[in-house]
């Protein structure tokens, strides 16, 4: 505090009283702790330029100094009061003003504060709302593809029918407004939030929305050709096999696959498989014996061993 | 209040001119006994008066400054709230926070 109080000033020594107010002034304003709440030094800067102040701002003292009859420390000031230090601990003059706004657009500030509502109905009403419920629901693969509605029980015994819309994917979560556990004061329900397991199926896979599956065909269905039905999620429909189809042959049907949003459906796919009779058939035996390109044909060409 | 009287002119603050203060809505007491000024209340005086004179604040700029002031007094509270409520987490959960401000501030 016995730096020379010109220099902490930033005057000349043949400053006049106006500047040596004027860059009291300044300073004053840049280093209050009151206009610097969170800066523990503001307190040291404010009370070197006050002490400046108090010397050279006095004109006998000034005058003294100058002539070296008192030092720079000057004279004790009364300990001084700073409002940032009371304002910590009491709210009386707090102000919401500067985060009303986010209080009442985010659940969770006027939750954790509850001092909006607080404030403006006088009591400790206090809105918050409620909880989400997260539970579990296991559906067949056709209800998951076609739709379906299930009966969900929640951890409390409750008993929730939920929709499941035609599409629903494994992993799926299913959210039902307003399902959850009430709100406080006006404060909304919370949701119920269902996440969806879907099954296998014995025939059918699912590619986004189209639907996979083999199809069994006979020899002569394959190499002549035919008309045959296709079981699909929505239900057989009738697909030609082309003549000369093959194991590994895919045919698409279009429009089999699943129901999407906007109405559309994706496609199925059928993969041809080819079965021979359950049965040793003579008349194929003495068939294949008499074929002779049967015999020549190399269908591991290319294959590595 | 001659107690007060007395407190005040060590701060150096005329009666009459607190009077003025407490008029425009400045500083609101609520002492004790419904008409004394609490430490807050005379902290505030102080600051007041620091502001009209050491610093040569006109009464509009005094005004100003207060409404501001109070706003940021009112924010660093619930800042102190909020980081209270996030040291009352379970410790997963406060570095997850932690995490998550993290990467807000790089995104910033």
């Amino acid at each position: 505090m016995s730096a020379d109080p010109y220099d902490v000033l930033g005057v000349k020594r043949d400053a006049s009283a106006e500047d040596i107010r004027k860059a009291y002034r300044a300073l004053a304003r840049k280093h209050h702790p009151d206009l610097n709440p969170g800066d523990k030094k503001a307190e040291e800067r404010f009370k070197a330029v006050s002490a400046a102040n108090d010397l050279l701002g006095d004109a006998e003292k000034r005058a003294r100094f100058d002539r070296g009859e008192i030092d720079a420390s000057g004279a004790e000031r009364p300990p001084p009061r700073y409002y940032r230090d009371h304002a910590a601990e009491s709210s009386s003059y707090d102000s919401e003003a500067g985060f009303a706004d986010m209080m009442d657009e985010d659940e969770l500030l006027g939750a954790l504060f509850g001092r909006g509502a607080r404030r403006r109905q006088g009591g400790g009403q206090f809105h918050m709302k409620g909880g989400d419920i997260h539970a579990r629901l296991e559906i067949e693969f056709l209800e998951a593809v076609n739709g379906a509605t299930k009966r969900v029980t929640l951890p409390d015994g409750a008993v929730v029918d939920v929709t499941v819309p035609p599409g629903t994917r494994e992993g799926q979560v299913l959210r039902l407004r307003g399902k959850g556990t009430p709100g406080l004061g006006s404060g909304a329900p919370g949701d119920l939030l269902v996440e969806v397991m879907v099954g296998q199926h014995r025939h059918f896979t699912r590619r986004d929305d189209d639907i996979l599956l083999d199809l069994p065909v006979t020899l002569t269905e394959a190499v002549l050709g035919a008309r045959v039905e296709v079981p699909t999620p929505a239900g057989a429909v009738a697909m030609k096999v082309p003549k000369g189809s093959n194991t590994g042959t895919v045919l698409r049907l279009r429009g089999r696959g699943v129901l999407r949003k906007d109405g559309t459906r994706g496609d199925a796919f059928a993969t041809l498989r080819i079965v021979l009779p359950d049965a040793p058939d003579a008349e194929l035996e003495a068939f294949a014996e008499s074929w002779e390109a049967g015999k020549a044909q190399n269908p591991r060409l290319g294959m590595e061993s | 209040m001659a107690e007060d009287d007395d407190t005040l002119r060590a701060l150096r603050i005329e009666a009459a001119t607190i009077e003025q203060w407490i008029a425009i809505g400045w500083i609101a007491p609520r002492g004790p006994d419904a008409t004394g000024f609490s430490e807050s209340d005379l902290a505030r005086a102080c600051l007041i008066r620091d502001l009209r004179e050491a610093m040569g604040v006109n009464d509009e700029g005094v005004g100003v400054a207060l409404s501001l002031l109070d706003q940021i007094h009112g924010l660093r509270r619930a800042l102190r709230q909020v980081a209270g409520a996030m040291h009352g987490l379970p410790e997963p959960m406060r570095r997850e926070v932690l995490v998550i401000l993290r990467a807000m501030d790089e995104g910033a």
